[in-house]
């Protein structure tokens, strides 16, 4: 870096003043503008990311994703440290063209879960996980003697 | 029949006299000289939750979806929207309500409208 020592005449000031107007950046919305307005424009349906419910009852967590359209064959399940990554391809027929898009969604397995029981099921373009609790993290009521 | 029609004013009505609110789906209508497809996008929603009715060309779509609400169950996390469904197209060329077709695979309606025979293109020679 180097020190400039600047004369404070008024045509300076308006010639600076002018630089930072002409600065190829000036007037451009800031990156976290940028980034904001992009979630605006693109919300849930159209984004890559599946939507998903997450309920729980006594015996087990229950996620549920919305995944219409998509073949049984085209959904991959992965279970990874603990990040349960759910991935469908969605392939759509325009006329004689056909073209597919990949939506996915991660959610963490709440602890407690049996990893080994986890089932799924795909009915009416619901993907429907079963995520049972283990037999001793299951809440249990204790008798008083 | 009326043109213009609010989700609301469309709803059955419902066994306590509450109006249901409803969405409307995604959908996407392809073509050919032959017919229309319109495919509409209802997840959750069972065969028998689909009614489908053409009158004076408006197309009415409703998909009810399978209530999955059990006891005990507690939500955690939610997403996905409850409503029901309901979809009205106005269609502009004239279709074969006869030969009217859909079927419900994986969440998605096929709704096949073949064009009526005098709504096809025709050609004609020039002696």
């Amino acid at each position: 870096m180097k020190l400039l020592r600047t004369h404070p005449s008024a045509f300076a000031r308006v010639s600076e003043f002018d630089a930072w107007f002409r600065h190829p950046l000036a007037g451009m919305p800031t990156l976290g503008q940028f980034f904001s307005h992009l979630g605006e424009v693109l919300p849930g349906a159209t984004s890559d990311k599946l939507a998903v419910d997450v309920h729980e009852d006594k015996d087990a967590y229950h996620a549920h994703f919305e995944v219409p359209g998509v073949k049984k064959e085209d959904v991959k399940i992965e279970l990874n440290n603990g990040l349960l990554t759910v991935t469908a391809e969605k392939r759509q027929k325009n006329g004689e063209s056909e073209s597919s898009h990949t939506l996915s969604r991660s959610i963490s397995v709440p602890d407690g879960v049996n990893v080994e029981a986890i089932t799924a099921k795909l009915e009416d373009g619901i993907l429907n996980l079963t995520l049972p609790k283990a037999e001793n993290k299951k809440p249990r009521s204790i008798e008083l003697n | 029949m009326n043109a213009t029609c609010t989700p609301s004013t469309c709803a059955p009505a419902a066994p306590s006299g509450v109006t249901e609110s409803l969405r409307k789906p995604l959908y996407h209508v392809n073509g050919n000289a032959e017919a229309y497809e319109v495919r509409v996008e209802m997840p959750g929603v069972p065969k028998s939750g689909v009614k489908l009715d053409l009158e004076d060309n408006i197309l009415t779509v409703r998909g009810e979806r399978n209530s999955n609400a059990r006891e005990g169950l507690k939500a955690l996390h939610r997403e996905l929207s409850p409503l029901n469904y309901l979809l009205r197209l106005r269609l502009n060329t004239p279709v074969d309500e006869e030969k009217m077709t859909a079927k419900l695979e994986d969440g998605v309606l096929a709704i096949t409208l073949p064009l009526r025979q005098t709504a096809k293109p025709r050609q004609i020679t020039v002696n």
